[in-house]
């Protein structure tokens, strides 16, 4: 596997009635080819700014401030507009959470989805439409020809996730960004959704970014896991690694706040107390010291840095936490018990 | 846990909520607004100039100085007079009481007339709600102006005839005063106006309200529907009204004033800016003075109360706390 | 709690019927008159001091059940009783008694309080409308009822904004615990909120249930979350109840391809396990209600069927003692 995407200390804020938000702060990660990354965190974590600023779709408030996002060696965040929508829909496609306003309502779907061949592929009207109609059957949805005369309203919510799936995949780009794909969607339908994308991924061998705040949909698709936590990067690893040997306190009470379908009934789920932290000011300590079980007297004064663990299976495991919680957790059992 | 509760604000929407109180936040929304307390300012000496303004006025509104006749702006008269030789700037602050008056007599009117017809019909639906919002479509169909120049051609010589009449018949002097019709016509021609507005709006939060799930959560309580009512739907439904409060005021005076222009207004001695307007415009090329006073006037209003507007729409809209 | 199951092992709440159908407008002007069956023949029977968990996808009548079941819709057929009394057709004010042992938690925090009033008057709104306090005794009972779901009752002052949406889930639940309710219907009381914070909400409900002895109808769609908090579990296919049986016995051995379905479909959060599964997925999608399936309406999707699936309605019975199922090939 080789490099495709390296993001660089990346940081990004909003600017609101009373100073800043500060969404992402100082983000840096890689994504091989081929590979499937996941997101995961809260709402208001950063994970789908993050996303948006690779590609440069933040909203009017939000702005980039530093850092570098390399696709295949060139930095996105230094091109001009003309460069960046050829990226857009090009080299990196997106799907985004909800499927219902994605879409244009006025237009039919073959003149949408043919939308970005005639752009960036310079296709004729009709190759385009012809080649939207095999996309179609491609992710699913029979007799292709015949839908792309159909309005948005005429499919429902799982079948238009899956014609952004086909639109996002037309120009056969390198990267695809889900973000939270299948949140809107049912479980049944998100199952679908699920195997799609891998299937999809197997057979064109793009590389998946996959952004959710849901640990259970990350088990069945990723490759690597990367836990964000109040913009912060807090925990890197495979996937295996997240699920098996989390150094993250916060990783450590995602996973127990899971109930799971196995079923070891009577238990109590393990609560993360508290909420995530305010914004609004860089912490100058670890920003998830108010609500972690294991904090000391460091982690009030000093924000750590994502470094690699110690003793882990892979190099690529890496950790910001001052303290190495293996020996606590064992000794608890795994459970996160809040004390003050 | 309780402690660890108390502990930060939870998400980025929580992070701007102050402590304090609904209301208390909007008016600190309201001060913060520019634009607003730009035209709070003569919004406020306008009702001031209204109640106050006869102790204020340097001559009585009519007053003739026939030494002075169309007398441009001095340190006498300082904006001048009219041709009957009456003090423009006496004029301009009585006129005041006038557009006042009719502004807040006939939103009231309107007001009550629109809040009936629309609760009825978002309360009731089925054939009320239809009937109700056929009447208002109707209504907001016809141009304003129009309107109220065809109540005033039809409606002023019956009614003129009929005061004549009950004079005639009682002897009470009361019936002598046909101001009264003036009065009544165009307080009844800017309600005519002004109610379907008020009706659509609080027909659609009656609506809106009504489906919210903290009425649901009330009706699960086993709340009365007068509760619901006044504890729920009513608070909530507050905000906007007053925002169109706030518009309606404004539009009605000069509404009034488009009225007096056009000769459909009040007939009174009592002077209106769209009266002064209207006779200004004559001997405007000779003496433009007499348009700029009443004019002006006109056009801060009109301003402020969009101003105002604006500035309640933004600091009582709960999702601008959001963001 | 096994001791006290045994010790009220009895209905609190009995649902015989149930069938609530909505009538819509149709077409590009209404001209159309058409029929949703959000709620067809449903069943059930919640036992004191359980949970009975409800499952289904979005538009399978799950929460038209819990709203009818509360008389907050008119049912349209159908019966539902209240330990002996039978709620459906009472009036307002007879119902209003009722109300005060039968409350509701909703799903979305943000819309289920007043924008307007105080999360006290909030809380103390029930507390004097049912007169279980007085003027003074309320705010008392509110500091205490705020601190019971883990809020500072300090906060009795503040308005709903405020609050991140995991408090405003602990000020319902104070509101509908200031009932002194028997029985709680909790509408996906955790789907709008963060994992971390769900988590806490559902600690919160199985303490206060434990506590006051309550008993819930948990509706959800969360697979994992029902089998985490319920004792026995209905499952719900557009508008039928398609299964219900104690939480082991359905998740380990579900007889209606339905269920089994559904539970295909879970992720399970274990990279591993997820691997060495098998992923068969189930094919389309959800009917309308507005023209459901004739027969079994599950019958289009459904891997087994056979010759009377597509016109004869699927008989409700218990197939062993407490599971039941409505499917023919079983």
């Amino acid at each position: 596997m080789s490099e495709l995407l390296e993001v660089q200390d990346l940081q990004t804020r909003f600017k609101v009635r009373k100073g800043y938000v500060y969404a992402v702060n100082g983000v840096s990660f890689r994504l091989e080819e081929g590979e499937t990354l996941a997101v995961v965190g809260e709402s208001g974590c950063g994970k789908s700014v993050t996303m948006l600023s690779l590609v440069r779709l933040l909203p009017p408030a939000g702005r980039i401030e530093s850092g570098q996002v390399l696709l295949r060696g060139d930095d996105l965040l230094a091109l001009d507009q003309r460069q960046l929508r050829d990226v857009r829909g090009g080299q990196v496609g997106m799907i985004f959470q909800d499927p219902m306003t994605s879409l244009n309502p006025f237009i039919n779907i073959g003149t949408q989805m043919a939308e970005p061949l005639l752009y960036h592929r310079g296709m004729s009207k009709k190759d385009a439409l012809a080649r939207s109609a095999e996309l179609l059957e491609m992710v699913g949805i029979p007799d292709g020809v015949a839908r792309l005369r159909e309005y948005p309203h005429q499919f429902s919510g799982g079948m238009r996730q899956r014609v952004m799936i086909a639109m996002a995949m037309s120009c056969e780009p390198s990267v695809l960004i889900a973000d939270e794909p299948t949140t809107a969607l049912d479980v049944t339908i998100q199952a679908q959704i699920v195997e799609l994308v891998k299937e999809l991924r197997d057979r064109s061998g793009v590389a998946v970014i996959w952004i959710t705040h849901d640990l259970s949909v990350v088990a069945g698709i990723a490759d690597r896991v990367i836990v964000m936590y109040a913009g912060y990067i807090v925990e890197e690893a495979p996937v295996d690694a997240i699920f098996e040997d989390p150094r993250h306190p916060y990783t450590v009470g995602l996973l127990g706040a899971l109930p799971s379908l196995g079923g070891e009934t009577g238990t109590r789920l393990t609560t993360i107390g508290g909420a995530p932290p305010d914004l609004a000011e860089l912490p100058t300590f670890c920003p998830f010291h108010t609500r972690c079980p294991f904090v000391i007297d460091r982690c009030r004064s000093e924000n750590p840095m994502l470094e690699p663990v110690s003793g882990a299976s892979d190099r690529g495991h890496r950790a910001a936490c001052w303290v190495d919680i293996r020996g606590v957790t064992e000794q608890t059992g795994g459970t996160v018990a809040t004390e003050q | 846990m309780t402690t660890q509760e108390l502990s930060g604000p939870a998400t980025f929407s929580t992070v701007e909520a102050s402590r304090s109180n609904l209301w208390k936040d909007a008016l600190a929304r309201l001060a913060a607004n520019r634009l607003a307390v730009v035209g709070i300012i003569p919004i406020i000496l306008l009702f001031f100039i209204a109640i106050f303004g006869p102790y204020l006025t340097p001559y009585d509104f009519l007053a003739q100085d026939f030494t002075a006749r169309l007398a441009p702006p001095s340190s006498v008269h300082w904006l001048g007079t009219d041709e009957l030789g009456r003090d423009v700037f006496s004029r301009i602050l009585y006129g005041a009481r006038t557009a006042v008056s009719v502004g807040v007599i006939s939103t009231v009117i309107s007001l009550v007339v629109g809040i009936i017809m629309g609760s009825l019909a978002g309360y009731l639906g089925g054939r009320v709600d239809m009937m109700v919002v056929w009447l208002t479509d109707v209504t907001r169909s016809m141009p304003a102006l129009l309107l109220a120049i065809v109540i005033n051609l039809t409606l002023k010589v019956p009614l003129e005839a009929w005061l004549e009449q009950m004079y005639l018949q009682t002897k009470n002097t009361f019936f002598r005063q046909t101001m009264w019709v003036d009065l009544v016509l165009v307080f009844g021609a800017l309600a005519l106006i002004q109610w379907p507005g008020y009706a659509r709006l609080i027909r659609g939060q009656i609506l809106s309200i009504r489906s919210r799930n903290y009425v649901l959560a009330a009706r699960a309580l086993g709340m009365p529907t007068n509760r619901i009512l006044t504890r729920y739907v009513i608070p909530n439904a507050m905000g906007p009204l007053i925002v169109a409060v706030s518009a309606g005021l404004g539009g009605a005076m000069v509404l009034e004033s488009a009225f007096s222009f056009l000769g459909v207004g009040v007939q009174l001695p009592i002077p209106s800016w769209g009266k002064m307007i209207s006779d200004g415009l004559r001997l405007w090329q000779t003496h433009s003075y007499l348009l700029v006073g009443p004019a002006a006037m006109m056009a801060i209003i009109t301003v402020s109360f969009a101003w105002l507007g604006d500035g309640l729409n933004d600091a009582l809209n709960p999702r601008q706390w959001k963001e | 709690m096994s001791q006290t199951d045994t010790l009220n092992d009895r209905t609190l709440v009995r649902v015989e019927g149930l069938t609530k159908h909505f009538s819509v407008r149709i077409g590009a002007y209404g001209e159309t008159k058409a029929t949703v069956h959000a709620l067809d023949d449903v069943s059930f029977t919640v036992k004191r001091g359980e949970t009975l968990g409800l499952v289904g996808e979005s538009g399978c009548g799950k929460s038209t059940a819990g709203l009818t079941l509360l008389q907050l819709h008119t049912p349209t057929s159908g019966k539902v009783f209240f330990e002996d009394t039978e709620v459906t057709g009472l009036a307002d004010k007879e119902m209003r008694p009722l109300r005060q042992k039968m409350q509701i938690i909703f799903q979305d925090p943000y819309s289920t309080l007043s924008p307007r009033m105080t999360i006290g008057n909030a809380i103390g709104e029930p507390l004097w409308l049912h007169n279980l306090a007085t003027e003074q005794g309320g705010q008392e009972r509110i500091a205490e009822l705020l601190g019971q779901v883990g809020l500072n009752p300090a906060f009795a002052f503040r308005y709903p904004h405020e609050f991140s949406g995991g408090q405003r889930q602990r000020v319902c639940i104070a509101r509908a615990l200031a009932c002194e309710p028997e029985f709680i219907v909790c509408d996906e009381p955790i789907s709008a909120l963060d994992v971390s914070i769900q988590a806490q909400i559902i600690n919160l409900l199985q303490d206060l249930q434990e506590a006051y002895h309550l008993t819930y109808l948990f509706i959800a769609h969360d697979l994992a979350v029902v089998r985490h908090i319920s004792d026995r579990v209905a499952v719900m296919y557009l508008g039928r109840v398609v299964e219900m049986a104690p939480k082991d016995r359905l998740f380990d051995n579900p007889l209606h391809p339905y269920t089994h379905a559904l539970l295909q479909a879970v992720p399970v959060p274990n990279p591993r396990q997820e691997r060495q599964r098998e992923h068969t997925v189930i094919r389309g999608n959800v009917p309308s209600a507005i023209n459901p399936p004739s027969g079994c309406r599950f019958h289009p999707r459904c891997p087994l069927a056979f010759e009377p699936c597509d016109h004869v309605v699927p008989e409700w019975r218990e197939v062993e003692s407490d599971h039941w199922v409505a499917c023919h090939a079983v």
